[in-house]
């Protein structure tokens, strides 16, 4: 590989940690020699394999096997199996915390398969922990597991937002209820802007990529350093580790689930004015001559409901066929997908084919070959009848303007006597307009696993995934959008990732001691590009490049590639002493090529302790407490989630001037930019009571520095904004996990899952102390939350003459501070006004079930974070639409009126509108997520007609929602509206434009031969 | 055993290989590194043309005419919008708006990027460098010139001893402060000077040359009052010979024609087909294909105020400029109580509705430039032949010119300049200056959406809203900015 030219110092530390890493392995492959020999003889030792399964007959990894005579042993691996060498007539004892201890004879046999029994099954789940697999009892760290069954109640083709509420401490944002577009994710709170805040995604093994939820067995999140460590480079925002289906051997299972139902719009506390009360309020404020002249009464005679024609009823549907079986030798599972959601705006939809095929194959008893291929088609349609959109226009355009013409033909908007002010008409642009895209996904893994001895296995892991993206947009020529030309826009772009991901790993047990490591590199490129074509002189109804008389390159950007390269090595050792004491720790280095030349790698480690008490013998004679953990960690993780090129000064050639190529600057040289670390520290507890009770506290103090930010400088530098790394940020905070089974008793059966996150959240340093201007309604500053909304303080209505009032803060000589009160925006003073950032998170579930019927309500809520939107217009838009005012809201009308909103005047009453506080409501809500009732038939019955069994479910998204907020849907606005400055454009509509979320009803059945 | 050892070693060396692949710096497929992308005379022209491209930017073109226009008498603002232009047309700024800002943005970027190359010129290497030296000089110059215009209070206020703007002549990243207005009026011209001397080449009206310099200047020095440099610089580009004003009847489609075969444009911004901004350019507010009904929002018209002054001589060519709509009776079409009187100058390049390469300088301005000089001279003859010249050819003769002793009920000659560079120069972002910089007030007594009185408004040349808040952005991020009251 060529060198940089500044690599010098950083490669030479990194090559030494592979070479200690390196000298590690076979220091442990040494030691093996040595208890060899001084083991005594006194039978013949042979090989011994075999599987351990738990009570239900699912693999068991980090089972210790362990040969008593010859004080020696090992553990399962990731598929339960295990090999040892052990005397032909002595024994072998398996055990696990939590989980019965067994000893068995070996009798000579070569193969031993035993079946765990478990004490507690809460804490005896299998969690991926990314490189290795283990039981949650013998986890040091904080990470929570749901499973694919608890994932997939919630109807959606998204893993995110099928996680919301189920896990604490995590908090998923629906930003759209648009179909195609995914939710946001957030863990233990944001320690970043710029830099993705986003969880890192594992799947099956390998960073990256997703998984369709109806092919998931679990989800593991990753939450602390000691656990998200070994992806420490960029596990900064937590790991979400997804792990697909796999076969067992023995009968081949068919099973089908289906479920098809409606969505329907909901418009939350938001009420549009209809005809009449349009025409009240604007008589309030039009001088009466022009009222009577602009405003006739015969305006009432039409009362027209846009949102009624810009929403539907959408029809999703969800099929799966899975198959899934196999041998002792070779295990499969395959599945065909099929998902449409129909969204709740016309012509709004999002379309998925998906297959997977996920096989293991044991070539011997030294090979096992996995081969998992994922392929995916996506369809889906976005609104697009013009400039503004269906979405906006349904909003603003006026209830008087009638859509259509006498003869029932459709208005175009232009028409004379069109009132409204974007003269638009999104059913005229709905007959021809269209924006449709297909998107093909492929990912194929290949992993070898090589057990080399009975302790050391080498696997390689390999992915090949890419994805192939095409667009079109095509506004007619007969439409309003298609400018008297007919447009076409065709973008399409290419994106692939190769990686590899190679592993040794050793598992040893020496009498109470048990021993396992593994080293691990990998290597990773990712590579982008995308062409974009746009056409005009295109003859109605034609929506083809080929037709269009005038080919350019598109606005949005003729076309770009990109790419990055990331690599890393780590090692992590792992020691539990008498099944009680657990130690782990890890060094990952790693290096990328987003960053400058003097920092492109960076070294991490992490360090995790945890003590079993409950295996004490003093804890041996109650009856109370099943199983009690703590547990405590430290790490370093690290965050590279800003784009390509940010550290290079860079000229663009992406300019031209009379069709001549130009150059001009465009990213200020940064060799300095390094990665946005972050210092976690954990401390948990992990309780099992009573046999029916189990808790988890964490409390976390997560200190990220060299936190990574697009700051943006004043412009009279040339640029908008440099990426450079700033200060650092503190997130601390407890989250509780409780489930219960409050009710057992023969057919009866009720538990409750309850997880509740406090996070708080503070800017601890910043350079030179001075606080960043990073958009125009917030600002960053020390002591502060990250997410400080920072505008004018609006300080209510003037009672005397309904002006609108904002805050002075006049500072004296002597540094006092006076608050007084303008009615001028512009002498307003800028200051603080609360924050985006939630107090308290959380999820609750009930499930009750009474034989075969099972019913479980989910609800979420989020407390105490300020959410902006502006929801109202004093006059200064007589020619659009407005709202309602809201429960306790109230206009001005005569003197003397306490009231919330200032007097409504013509035009706009001293740009009482404009951004400031007014607009920052409490953005509490408590949701029902998700209500299902649920049917299991009777098995008896079933087996009559040969069928496993077969369950059949109604099932309600979103049915209910407590809050206070006026708008839609206080859910869109939890993340902060974070655009830097200088992005926002002319347009000043904000936060009303997003896609709300729907109401779902959903029925179902599920069967398995 | 030694089988097995080797086995390792392998497995080893593997992984080692694996992580030593990410060791250089990867370059943006579209980039060159900045300390490559200067070095030949070829470099150089390119980034030229970078500078260039950022006067083709939306963020300086559209807010420059937007800004320089529709706080005048000469345009009315039919209705409400969600452009924040409407702050700009009714005087409610408020110091967060997108399109100062914008334009503040764009202004800067230009002066960076010529900032990088004038530093890498030293004067004198070769007439090729020296030439793209004075045209960035010039677009440095001229950005600056604009800023001071729109955030600047106007020159005759206190002599330019007012708050002006940043002066940028390095590529530093650092937090300057506003230097005043005399002062930034002083770093144009000195900028213009040395970019007339530097340039030799005669290139196309879509580049700076001398003249495109000089012709600046002039108008540099008319706004700060130095009427006998005005009058000289006027003279030089006039003299030049490079330039002749197109005739009557061509000059009806003058504004549709590029620049590079318009004779009179001295310097446009230039627009090819590449460069449509389709709703978003400056033709998208005056006009709407009336066919299609599709092309643009349409909603600023020419004021009442303006069509009345051109109606006074019906055979006026200058009428081609505004096209008004009636229905098929024959009545004015209205916008709430507007009538709407389309503006086509930025309309129609290339057959394209909303095409067009915007005129900054042209011949007409210098003649109404000298004539204005002349007249503060004393010259009050050369004032009115300049204006008679202007008229003839707007296709008006005998009892439509002025002399010096019939100024048809006008108060003064200056009166008589002024109304005709009102007529003249319309909708090319002149009027609202003309009237502040000779300290006269804005009356807008004509129906459009300006002021809870709709057919009632003056603005005071001393009025604070004459000019614009520094970005509120900026000030939050350089707090050596002080903002405008």
């Amino acid at each position: 590989m060529k060198k940089g030219p500044l690599s010098g110092p950083s490669t030479k530390r990194r090559r030494l940690y592979n070479y200690a890493g390196l000298i590690l392995l076979l220091l442990l492959l040494g030691s093996k020699k040595s208890i060899a020999n001084v083991a005594p003889v006194q039978d013949t030792l042979i090989p011994v394999s075999g599987l351990v399964t738990d009570e239900k007959g699912d693999p068991f990894p980090g089972v210790t096997v362990y040969v008593p005579s010859l004080k020696t042993g090992t553990a399962t691996d990731a598929d339960g199996r295990y090999q040892v060498k052990a005397p032909a007539k002595g024994s072998l004892i398996f055990k696990a915390v939590g989980f019965g201890t067994q000893e068995l004879p070996v009798n000579g046999r070569s193969k031993i398969t035993v079946k765990m029994e478990a004490e507690n099954a809460d804490l005896n789940e299998v969690v991926v922990t990314g490189y290795t697999s283990k039981r949650l009892s013998q986890v040091s760290s904080s990470v929570a597991v749901v499973s694919g069954k608890q994932l997939n109640d919630v109807t959606s083709n998204n893993v995110a937002s099928l996680l919301q509420g189920k896990v604490a401490g995590v908090v998923v944002q629906n930003a759209s209820g648009n179909p195609s577009v995914a939710a946001n994710v957030t863990i233990r709170g944001s320690s970043s802007i710029t830099a993705g805040s986003g969880p890192l995604y594992v799947v099956d093994g390998i960073v990256g990529g997703t998984a369709n939820p109806n092919d998931i067995a679990s989800v593991t999140i990753l939450k602390d350093a000691a656990a998200a460590g070994l992806y420490g480079a960029r596990a900064s925002n937590g790991v979400i580790i997804i792990t697909t289906k796999s076969g067992q051997a023995g009968k081949t299972q068919i099973s089908f689930n289906s479920s098809v139902g409606f969505n329907k719009m909901s418009m939350g506390n938001m009420k549009l004015m209809n005809s009449q009360q349009l025409y009240d309020y604007q008589k309030s404020y039009f001088a009466p001559a022009d009222f009577a002249r602009d405003r006739p009464a015969s305006l009432l005679s039409q009362n027209t409901n846009w949102m009624d024609l810009a929403y539907h009823t959408g029809l999703t549907q969800n099929h799966l066929l899975s198959v899934s079986g196999g041998s002792e030798k070779t295990q499969f599972y395959v599945s065909g997908n099929y998902y449409k959601e129909e969204g709740i705006i016309r012509h709004t939809s999002n379309e998925v084919y998906n297959l997977r095929a996920n096989i293991t194959h044991r070539i011997n008893e030294k090979l096992k070959l996995t081969t998992r291929i994922n392929a995916a088609s996506r369809n889906f349609e976005n609104e697009a009848s013009g400039n503004y959109g269906a979405l906006v226009l349904s909003k603003l355009n006026l209830p008087w303007d009638n859509p259509y013409n006498a003869d029932g033909s459709i208005k175009m908007g232009t028409e004379e006597g069109w009132i409204g002010r974007e003269h638009d008409n999104f059913l005229h642009g709905w007959q021809f307009n269209y924006d449709k895209g297909k998107q093909l996904t492929t990912a194929a893994d290949v992993n070898l696993d090589y057990y080399i001895t009975p302790h050391l296995t080498f696997s390689t892991y390999n992915r090949v995934s890419y994805s192939n993206l095409r667009s079109e947009l095509y506004y007619d020529v007969r439409s309003k959008a298609g400018r008297g030309l007919g447009e076409l826009y065709n973008n399409s772009s290419y994106e692939s990732r190769l990686i590899t991901s190679n592993r040794l790993s050793y598992q040893r047990s020496f009498g109470e001691h048990a021993l396992s490591a593994i080293a691990v590199a990998e290597g990773e490129k990712n590579y982008f590009e995308n062409n974009s074509l746009y056409g005009n002189k295109i003859p109605a109804g034609l929506h083809i490049m080929d037709a269009a008389a005038n080919i350019q390159q598109s606005p949005f950007g003729p076309g770009s590639k990109s790419e990055n390269r990331f690599t890393k090595g780590l090692v992590q050792v792992d020691y539990t002493y008498r099944e009680k004491y657990n130690l782990i720790g890890a060094y990952i280095n790693e290096a990328s090529s987003r960053f400058g030349a003097n920092h492109r790698s960076a070294g991490f480690y992490t360090l995790g302790a945890s003590w079993i008490l409950s295996s004490e013998p003093f804890m041996k004679d109650q009856r109370f407490i099943d199983q009690l953990k703590i547990r405590a960690s430290y790490g370093i993780t690290g965050n590279a989630e800003i784009g390509d090129y940010q550290s290079l000064g860079i000229y663009a050639y992406t300019s031209q001037y009379a069709s001549n190529p130009g150059s001009v600057p465009s990213v200020l040289q940064n060799p300095d930019l390094t990665w946005e670390k972050s210092k976690t520290t954990n401390i948990g507890l992990d309780i099992a009571l009573l046999k029916r009770i189990s808790l988890t506290v964490d409390v976390y103090d997560k200190t990220t520095s060299a936190l990574l930010l697009d700051v943006p400088v004043p412009y009279t530098s040339g640029y908008d904004y440099i990426t450079r790394n700033v200060g650092s940020v503190r997130n601390r905070g407890i989250e509780f996990n409780l489930n219960t089974q409050n009710i057992n008793s023969g057919h009866f059966k009720w538990e409750t899952s309850f997880n509740l996150s406090i996070n708080r959240n503070k800017v601890l340093k910043l350079n030179n102390h001075e606080d960043i201007a990073y958009s125009s309604l917030q600002w960053i500053s020390e002591g502060r939350d990250l997410y400080s909304w920072h505008m004018r303080k609006w300080a209510g209505v003037d009672a005397k003459n309904g002006d609108p009032l904002w805050e002075v803060v006049s500072t004296d000589a002597n540094g006092k501070q006076t608050i007084s009160t303008t009615n001028s925006y512009d002498d307003a003073t800028l200051q603080y006004a609360g924050t985006a950032s939630p107090d308290f998170t959380g999820g609750i579930n009930n499930r009750f079930s009474w034989k075969g019927i099972t019913l479980s309500a989910f609800f979420n809520f989020v407390s105490g974070n300020q959410v902006y939107e502006e929801n109202t217009n004093d006059g200064s838009e007589p020619t659009s639409n407005s709202r309602v005012l809201p429960k306790n809201y109230t206009r001005w009308q005569k003197e003397g009126d306490i009231a919330t909103d200032p007097k409504a005047v013509y035009g706009g009453n001293k740009n009482s509108d404009l951004e400031s506080s007014r607009f920052l409501q409490d953005g509490s809500y408590l949701r029902l997520r998700n209500v299902m009732l649920s049917y299991d038939v009777p098995e008896n019955f079933l087996r009559r007609i040969k069928v496993n069994n077969a369950r059949v479910f109604i099932s309600g998204d979103n049915l209910w929602t407590l809050t206070g907020f006026s708008g839609m849907d206080p859910e869109m606005g939890l993340r902060p509206y974070a655009q830097p400055v200088g992005e926002s454009g002319n347009n000043f509509q904000q936060n009303s434009t997003k896609y709300p979320l729907s109401k779902k009803v959903l029925f179902g059945i599920n069967v398995t031969f | 055993m030694k089988k097995k050892l080797l086995k390792y070693y392998i497995l080893a060396a593997a992984a080692l290989l694996v992580t030593g692949s990410c060791n250089k710096d990867l370059e943006p497929y579209n980039g060159k590194s900045d300390k490559t992308a200067l070095e030949t005379p070829e470099d150089l022209q390119t980034a030229t043309y970078g500078t260039y491209s950022g006067l083709v930017d939306r963020m300086y073109t559209k807010n420059l005419n937007q800004l320089g226009e529709y706080p005048g008498d000469d345009v009315a603002l039919s209705g409400a919008t969600g452009d924040q232009v409407f702050y700009t047309y009714t005087y409610t700024h408020f110091p967060g708006m997108g399109n100062t800002e914008q334009f503040w943005q764009g202004a800067y970027k230009v002066i960076y990027s010529a900032n990088a190359i004038i530093e890498r010129i030293t004067d004198g290497t070769s007439p090729q460098l020296d030439q793209l030296k004075g045209e960035n000089l010039y677009l440095r110059a001229m950005a600056h010139f604009d800023l001071v215009r729109i955030f600047g209070r106007p020159y005759p206020q206190g002599s330019g001893d007012n708050p002006g703007v940043v002066i940028k002549d390095n590529t530093k990243d650092d937090r300057p402060s506003r230097s005043s207005v005399k002062d930034v009026y002083a770093f144009v011209i000195a900028d213009l000077e040395h970019a007339a001397a530097l340039m030799t080449e005669s290139k196309n009206a879509a580049f700076a040359s001398k003249e495109v310099a000089e012709a600046l200047l002039a108008r540099v020095y008319l706004y700060m009052e130095d009427n006998a440099n005005a009058l000289l610089y006027a003279n030089k580009v006039i003299n030049s010979n490079r330039y002749h004003l197109v005739e009557t009847q061509p000059y009806k489609t003058y504004f549709r024609v590029i620049p590079e075969e318009n004779p009179e444009t001295i310097f446009a911004i230039r627009h090819t087909l590449a460069d449509d901004r389709g709703k978003d350019a400056i033709g998208s507010m005056y006009y709407n294909d009336p066919v299609t009904q599709s092309t643009g929002w349409g909603e600023v018209y020419a004021s009442l105020a303006y069509v009345k002054l051109l109606d006074q001589y019906p055979q006026d060519v200058r009428h081609s400029f505004v096209e008004p709509q009636r229905d098929a009776n024959g009545n004015m079409l209205m916008r709430n109580q507007t009538p709407i009187y389309y503006i086509n100058k930025y309309n129609w390049q290339e057959g394209v509705a909303n095409l067009s390469s915007p005129v900054i300088l042209r011949l007409a301005e210098m003649y109404l430039t000298r004539a204005e000089a002349s007249d503060k001279l004393g010259n009050a003859q050369a004032a009115i032949d300049d204006v008679n010249l202007i008229r003839r050819r707007a296709g008006l003769s005998g009892t439509a010119l002025y002399t010096v002793a019939d100024l048809k009920g006008r108060a003064s000659v200056l009166d008589v300049v002024l109304e005709e560079r009102r007529l003249e120069l319309a909708f090319e972002a002149h009027r609202p200056y003309d009237l502040y910089r000779n300290n006269r007030p804005m009356v807008r007594a004509y129906p459009g959406f300006h002021g809870t009185n709709q057919f009632d408004q003056t603005i005071q040349p001393t009025d604070p809203q004459v000019i614009n808040f520094i970005p509120e952005r900026e000030i939050g991020l350089n707090t050596n900015l002080t903002q405008n009251p």
